[in-house]
């Protein structure tokens, strides 16, 4: 069973979603070890000791430098495919702390999103990673 | 039972045909609630104030059994603790209505917002009124009933702190949620009023704030819910769990019509954590099921295994045969010749006659599927008598009627939670995946979640039409437009409700007859279009190939006449002398001007790189967008879009914004990427690799400009839709001199 299923359907984490099932939309990424992958074709058999870490466990109190951003553009439409958005732009930032326009289209490009919020990722994203360059200074 | 479903069947096809008329523009949606009785009756009900499109009498009952809330409509809920609670009638899909709607609630009650809690409001249009979002109505119907809503409320509080001080209501206002004396430090809370105000009568005509004294209105107030879906908490359709549920998975008849000739569930019921395998049939109403086979699991992924190893065989039935390069082919031909005239004024063979010039064009664009991220699902818990769903949908009240007549069960009987959907577009306007649901939870006896895998989403639902449009016109010696004959081919959406329609009906082509354009001679004309798969609204509907077919031509007509396209649209626009219309074209032209000022429209560019324009009155909203493009080989970038908005007063300018910023994402799918093909009947796409759509490298700078308006408000959830891909289309042409004149306009398509 893929990893989505069994936190959708047997953990009732719902918060990672179902979109295509064979690993082109993105809206079922979630981290294993801290690195963003599609649970949707992600056999969970194959997941002993690892690390899985979904949107419901990204931050303590929704204060990750990314979802604070897409509180602060007002990203969502539907808000659907926020979470794999959001789980993957995190797995970006944590590789690449400080991406150009280049990096975040190639890393994103993977997360599709129907109501066309593209825009406003790529803001919160930037404005995420200058949070994040902050706290490091 | 025979008896019963007939005269449902016939109730069903008046009432949606009836509803397709309401969801063609240029048609107005009627508010299906009395107006008068709107905001008619008051008192405390269960838990709190109250106030809604008409109360029962027995609301004032609740009063003496000492329940402390004010309820002055169905709308409002206030607690004397002063926690507020507002319903949003409109079903929410990611357009925002449910931020919007009740944000004017507040605004005209004077309510702190952060004392505001929204939710959904089940399905009940007797309570609500309707609640069938599409169309782009929702702000346009509900602006003024809302602020009414509201401001009852208020009157009502004000009044009731008069009471208390022993004054008149001249003497107080209201402000953020609590009431204030004149010239005294005094105010009550509204909390504190709630038991008295519950005992005041609604007013009938309550006095509106002027528009200088918004609060919320006209901001960029952020939306209600954004919150839960950072933290993965907001619950779609696709979320709910129900004690004792099942998981469902179905593959369905491919073909429109056809039936189940045999399967061999054998298999199937050998793969662990399967429970059943259910037939479903087909069901001969708008909206029901196409038919197909169900497994019924243990979890959605074993059901989802299982359906692939369902041995099924259908006959195809009559549409078995449908090709869509073979259709489209005959589209063309049906408008490059005669077809049946729908509208005529002028004298259009004299036009053409005394020419300077003529030109013609056709226009093609393919099916399209909407492809929301959240693929159809619902969950359904029939019982012996009464039935329970939690669904994303667009229209609650659909869900009731079908669910009614199939189910054999009063509509009242048939709770619908309405769920947030995780994207629609048109998509779950039509509840067969409701009814399926339904289907199968009262054959197996427990609560059913269907989902639909996305190839199902992709190859059996309900698609825009495609069509074809051939326009030729003249110009006289000075270059002005003197003659326009408009052929167009499409099948319907009325083919839902009637398939024995074989042409768009006069109403669904009664935008050429509307459009603003001033052309004093005209013809227009229908072509031959028989449905051979289900037709349903996609979001713009048929705004998306008028669009393309009127701002395409205007930017051919100006290259004919040797100007450049604004001054050809304000040539056209001018020409227009009908009265009725002056308003249409005033804003028209506003919004052209303000897209072509804002793009720098016409200014030097860098060799392969053009700006084209196109403007388009659709859902009462007037959309213009200029698109920046780069040619790269034979492929194009867009640098960036400029729309120019004219929605009347803006409810929420955030909102509308993000609006239009999707309109430009799902214009630049459809005009680059998205195409549903049929071969033998069936669609030959089936996920996200065959099916592309935009994604984020493509994302284009856009910027978008309001008109600063006073006018009544009115949507936006499609008229973005309509300008983008002639724009677009245009831009090509200046950057490159290439013209493509078919959606989608691939290179490889030209």
């Amino acid at each position: 069973m893929p990893l989505l299923w069994f936190l959708r359907d047997r953990l009732a984490f719902t918060g990672t979603k179902f979109g295509c099932g064979k690993g082109l939309c993105g809206a079922c990424t979630v981290h294993v070890n801290g690195q963003a992958t599609r649970s949707c074709v992600m056999p969970v058999g194959a997941l002993a000791g690892r690390s899985i870490t979904t949107i419901e466990g990204l931050s303590e109190n929704a204060d990750h430098p990314l979802q604070k951003a897409w509180l602060e553009v007002g990203v969502p439409q539907c808000g659907y495919c926020q979470a794999g958005q959001i789980m993957n732009a995190a797995s970006l930032l944590a590789t690449n702390p400080a991406p150009n326009e280049q990096d975040i289209d190639n890393a994103m490009q993977g997360n599709i999103c129907r109501c066309g919020t593209y825009q406003r990722i790529k803001k919160a994203i930037n404005i995420a990673a200058d949070e994040l360059a902050k706290e490091v200074s | 039972m025979r008896a019963d479903i007939e005269s449902f069947l016939k109730e069903e096809r008046v009432r949606q045909a009836n509803e397709v008329a309401s969801l063609n523009e240029h048609t107005p949606i009627n508010l299906t609630v009395d107006r008068r009785n709107f905001l008619k009756l008051s008192g405390i009900a269960a838990g709190g104030l109250f106030i809604g499109v008409s109360m029962p009498s027995s609301a004032m009952a609740a009063n003496s059994a000492g329940v402390k809330e004010f309820n002055p409509n169905a709308f409002i809920h206030l607690q004397e603790n002063g926690d507020l609670l507002i319903y949003s009638g409109r079903c929410e899909m990611g357009q925002g209505i449910s931020t919007a709607l009740p944000s004017v609630v507040a605004d005209e009650m004077e309510a702190d917002w952060q004392r505001v809690k929204v939710e959904q409001a089940e399905g009940d249009e007797e309570k609500f009124g309707s609640q069938a979002t599409g169309g782009s109505a929702s702000i346009r119907v509900m602006y003024e009933p809302m602020r009414k809503a509201g401001a009852s409320a208020r009157e009502m509080l004000v009044a009731a702190a008069a009471k208390v001080w022993n004054t008149s209501a001249d003497n107080c206002y209201a402000k953020q949620h609590f009431v204030h004396k004149k010239g005294s430090q005094e105010k009550l809370a509204y909390g504190e009023l709630v038991a008295i105000a519950a005992t005041l009568p609604v007013p009938e005509t309550p006095a509106l704030k002027s528009s200088k004294d918004f609060r919320y209105i006209g901001t960029k107030l952020p939306r209600h819910d954004v919150g839960m879906v950072i933290e993965g908490k907001r619950t779609y359709g696709v979320d709910v769990k129900v004690p004792g549920m099942q998981y469902a998975a179905i593959v369905h008849c491919p073909v429109m019509g056809g039936t189940l000739k045999s399967f061999d569930k054998t298999e199937a019921m050998k793969v662990p954590g399967v429970t059943a395998v259910v037939e479903v049939k087909p069901l001969k109403v708008p909206f029901g099921s196409l038919g197909g086979v169900a497994v019924i699991a243990n979890n959605s992924w074993t059901a989802q295994q299982a359906v692939d190893k369902l041995k099924v065989e259908w006959n195809k039935g009559e549409h078995g045969n449908y090709d869509t390069d073979v259709y489209m082919a005959e589209l063309v031909k049906n408008v490059e010749k005669p077809a049946n005239k729908i509208a005529e004024r002028g004298d259009l063979d004299a036009a053409f006659a005394n020419a300077a010039q003529t030109i013609s064009a056709t226009y093609t664009e393919g099916h399209l599927v909407h492809a929301p991220m959240e693929p159809n699902a619902s969950v359904v818990w029939v019982h012996d008598d009464h039935c329970e769903v939690w669904a994303p949908t667009q229209s609650p009240n659909d869900i009731q009627s079908v669910l009614s007549g199939f189910l054999g069960m009063d509509k009242k009987k048939i709770k619908v939670n309405v769920m947030i959907c995780g994207g629609a577009f048109g998509r779950k306007f039509k509840c067969d995946y409701v009814q399926e649901a339904a289907a199968i939870s009262r054959a197996v006896g427990t609560p059913i979640q269907l989902t639909w895998t996305r190839e199902e989403d992709t190859r059996t639902g309900y698609y825009h039409s495609n069509s074809a449009q051939h326009i030729q016109a003249s110009l006289d010696k000075d270059g002005n437009v003197s003659g326009w004959l408009h052929r167009i081919a499409f099948p319907s959406i009325n083919t839902l409700f009637d398939p024995s329609v074989q042409f768009a009906p006069a109403n669904a082509v009664g935008e050429i007859e509307n459009h603003p354009f001033g052309i004093t001679n005209l013809r227009s004309e229908s072509g031959l279009a028989p449905a051979h798969t289900r037709i349903g609204w996609y979001r713009a509907v048929y705004a998306i190939f008028y669009g393309l077919g009127y701002g395409v031509f205007a930017d051919e007509l100006a290259v004919a006449a040797g100007v450049d396209t604004v001054t050809m649209l304000n040539r056209i626009y001018d020409a227009n002398k009908n009265a009725e219309q002056a308003e249409q074209v005033a804003r028209s032209k506003a919004v052209l001007a303000l897209a072509a000022e804002k793009s720098n429209f016409g200014k030097p560019l860098p060799k392969g790189e053009g700006i084209g324009i196109a403007v388009h009155y659709s859902f009462q909203s007037y959309v213009a967008m200029a698109v920046h493009v780069k040619m790269k080989g034979d492929d194009f970038e867009v640098l960036r879009v400029d729309s120019a908005v004219d929605c009347g007063q803006v409810l929420n300018k955030d909102g509308a914004a993000a609006q239009q910023e999707g309109a430009v994402v799902m214009g630049m799918s459809l005009s680059k990427y998205c195409e549903i093909t049929f071969k033998e009947g069936a669609v030959v796409n089936g996920n996200f690799h065959d099916y592309p759509v935009m994604r984020i490298n493509d994302m284009p700078e856009v910027h978008v400009h309001f008109i600063e308006s006073d006018a009544a408000p009115t949507g936006l959830g499609e008229p973005g839709m309509a300008p983008f891909a002639p724009a677009l289309i245009n831009a090509i042409y200046q950057a490159s001199g290439k013209r493509y004149r078919s959606l989608p306009i691939q290179p490889l398509r030209a």
